[in-house]
C-alpha cells in the first residue's frame, strides 16, 4: 500500500486534519437528517471516507483496508461524480438538487488523485501526472477560498448546512491531497 | 481610486433568475489574483517537501551568498546559519506563510493584506534566498529564473492590486496603477531579461545550466534538457542573440496598438514555455525545489498585459466586479 514519505510529525498532522474533516462530515450527515437541513450527501460521505483513506496513507498506523479495497471505493466515487457532471452538462439551466454537490468536477478529480495514490505509484512512468492533479485540486483550493466570503443564497426552502464550514473541509481536503501529490512527484 | 472586489462590503443578494446562484462572477483580474494565489499555495507546498527538511536547503540559500557584494552576502550566509540550526521550524513557517499567502489572496477580505506581504516576502526571499538572483554576482541566467522568480511574485502584487486607478485602462495590469507604470515594470521584467541574454557570463552557462537540469528529471524531461543543453552549449553565442531580440521585441511591444501589444503578449507566453522547459519545470520534479520557476509567473505576467476587449463601462457590469457579491451554495 502506498505511503508518504515526509516528516512523521507533518504528516500526522495532515493525518489529525483529515480524521478530523471526516468526523466533522460524518456529523454533518447526522445533522442534516435530524435538523432538516439540506447538505451535499455525496460529498460529504466522499470526504469521510477520503479522511480516512488518506489518514491511513499518511500515517501507517492508521491504514485500514487493503489498497485494492480503496481503489475500488474511490472508483465508484468517480463513476457517481462522473455520472453528476455528465448530468450537469446536460441539464445545464435546471434547478439542482440541494442535496447533492452541484460542482461534481472537483470532486471527480479527488476520486481520481486517490485511485492514483492508491494504484499508480509504483508506476513511476507516470509520476509526472501527480503534477496537474495537484495543480488542480490546489486551483480548486483557491477557488473555494474565494467563495468563502461570499454570501449564502437567499433562495426558498431552508438553507443549507454550514456552508461557510463545508468549503473549509474541501479547502483541507485539497491542500492535503495537494501535498500529498507534490509528495509523489 | 475606487475600490475593487476585495473588500468587505454589503454583498447584494443574487437575483431569482440567476440559474446557477453558486457562482460569482469574476473579472478577468480576479481571475488572475487567484492564479497567483495558486502559485504561492503550491509554492507552500513545495517548501514541505522531505528534502527541504534537510541541511541541503540552508546550503542552497548560502550558495547564492558567492560572488555577491560583502553588504549583500552577510545577511545570506547568517539568515542560512540560521535557518540550519533551527531547520523544521524555520523551513515550517517558511511553508505555511506561503500557504497562508495563497489562502489570504484567495479569500477576499484579505486580498489586500496578503498581496501586500507577498510583495514584502517576496522582496525578503529574493535578497535572503536568491541572493538578488545573482545579478550582481553575474552568475544571472535565464535557465536559472534570473533575475529571479520571486522577485515576479512582488511585480505581480503591484500590478494586480486591487484597485481601478486606471477605469479605461487598455490590460488588467494598468488597472491599479496606470497603464504608464505597468508597462514601465514590464519593459524593466522583459528588457532586464534580455540584457541578461547577452551578458557574457549567462551566455557561457546557458547550454550547461540547461543540461544540468536533467538529472533527477523524468526521462522525457531530462532528455529534452539534455538535448537543448547541448544545442544551446553548441550554438551559444547564435541562441542568445536569438533570445534577447525575441526579449527586446516583447519588451517594446506593449507600447504598441492592440494588435501588436497582442502579437507580443502570445510571444511573451511562448518564451515563458520555452523558459519554463528550459528550466526544467523550475525542477518541480526532482523533489529539491522550493518553487515552480519564472516560468509561470512570466505567463501568468503576460496574461495581465493582454489587451482588453474595448467595452464602455456600465453600472451593472461595474457591479459584477465591486464587491464580495454573489452567494455560497
Amino acid at each position: 500500500m502506498t505511503h508518504m514519505n515526509g516528516p512523521g510529525w507533518l504528516s500526522g498532522i495532515f493525518a489529525a486534519l483529515m480524521l478530523t474533516v471526516a468526523a466533522y462530515c460524518a456529523g454533518r450527515l447526522v445533522m442534516a437528517r435530524l435538523w432538516r437541513r439540506p447538505t451535499e450527501l455525496d460529498t460529504d460521505a466522499a470526504h469521510i471516507v477520503m479522511g480516512v483513506a488518506m489518514a491511513g496513507m499518511l500515517v501507517s498506523g492508521l491504514r485500514t483496508l487493503p489498497a485494492g479495497l480503496w481503489a475500488g471505493v474511490f472508483a465508484a466515487g468517480a463513476a457517481w461524480f462522473g455520472g453528476q457532471a455528465v448530468r450537469a452538462r446536460v441539464r445545464r439551466g435546471a434547478v439542482a438538487s440541494p442535496w447533492r454537490c452541484l460542482h461534481a468536477t472537483p470532486h471527480l478529480v479527488e476520486c481520481a488523485a486517490m485511485i492514483y495514490m492508491f494504484l499508480l505509484l509504483p508506476a513511476s512512468r507516470l509520476s509526472f501526472l501527480a503534477l496537474p492533479l495537484a495543480l488542480f485540486l490546489l486551483g480548486h483550493v483557491v477557488v473555494q477560498g474565494d467563495r468563502l466570503a461570499l454570501s449564502a443564497p437567499a433562495g426558498s426552502g431552508r438553507p443549507r448546512l454550514a456552508p461557510r464550514c463545508a468549503v473549509l473541509c474541501k479547502i483541507a481536503m485539497g491542500i492535503t491531497m495537494g501535498y500529498m501529490l507534490v509528495l509523489m512527484l | 481610486m475606487s475600490e475593487s472586489l476585495a473588500v468587505g462590503r454589503a454583498a447584494p443578494q443574487p437575483s431569482a433568475a440567476e440559474p446557477r446562484a453558486g457562482r460569482a462572477k469574476l473579472d478577468a483580474r480576479r481571475k488572475l489574483q487567484l492564479a497567483l494565489g495558486t502559485i504561492w499555495l503550491f509554492d507552500g507546498i513545495l517548501q514541505y517537501q522531505p528534502s527541504m527538511f534537510t541541511k541541503a536547503f540552508p546550503q542552497m540559500l548560502g550558495d547564492s551568498a558567492r560572488g555577491n557584494p560583502a553588504v549583500v552576502a552577510a545577511p545570506i550566509t547568517w539568515s542560512a546559519g540560521f535557518i540550519g540550526h533551527h531547520l523544521a521550524v524555520t523551513n515550517a513557517v517558511f511553508a505555511t506563510i506561503q500557504v497562508v499567502l495563497g489562502l489570504g489572496i484567495a479569500w477576499r477580505p484579505t486580498v489586500r493584506l496578503a498581496l501586500a506581504a507577498s510583495a514584502a516576502w517576496s522582496l525578503g526571499v529574493w535578497w535572503l534566498g536568491e541572493g538578488l538572483g545573482g545579478v550582481l554576482a553575474g552568475t544571472a541566467s535565464l535557465a536559472g529564473g534570473a533575475p529571479g522568480a520571486v522577485i515576479l511574485y512582488a511585480v505581480l502584487a503591484v500590478l494586480l492590486w486591487p484597485a481601478d486607478r486606471d477605469r479605461s485602462a487598455p490590460f488588467e495590469a494598468a488597472r491599479a496603477v496606470g497603464r504608464g507604470m505597468a508597462r514601465g515594470l514590464w519593459l524593466v521584467v522583459w528588457g532586464s531579461m534580455a540584457v541578461l541574454a547577452l551578458l557574457p557570463a549567462a551566455r557561457a552557462a546557458l547550454g550547461g545550466a540547461i543540461k544540468d537540469m536533467a538529472p533527477g528529471e523524468p526521462a522525457w524531461l531530462g532528455w529534452a534538457d539534455s538535448r537543448l543543453g547541448a544545442l544551446l552549449g553548441q550554438h551559444g553565442l547564435l541562441a542568445s542573440i536569438v533570445l534577447a531580440a525575441a526579449l527586446v521585441l516583447i519588451a517594446a511591444g506593449v507600447f504598441l496598438p492592440a494588435r501588436g501589444a497582442r502579437a507580443a503578449v502570445v510571444l511573451a507566453l511562448l518564451a515563458a514555455a520555452a523558459l519554463w522547459l528550459a528550466q526544467g519545470l523550475g525542477g518541480i520534479f526532482t523533489g529539491m525545489t522550493t518553487d515552480p520557476d519564472s516560468g509561470p509567473l512570466l505567463a501568468l505576467l503576460a496574461l495581465s498585459f493582454w489587451p482588453r476587449a474595448a467595452t464602455p463601462a456600465t453600472p451593472a457590469a461595474s457591479a459584477t466586479t465591486a464587491g464580495p457579491t454573489g452567494s455560497l451554495t
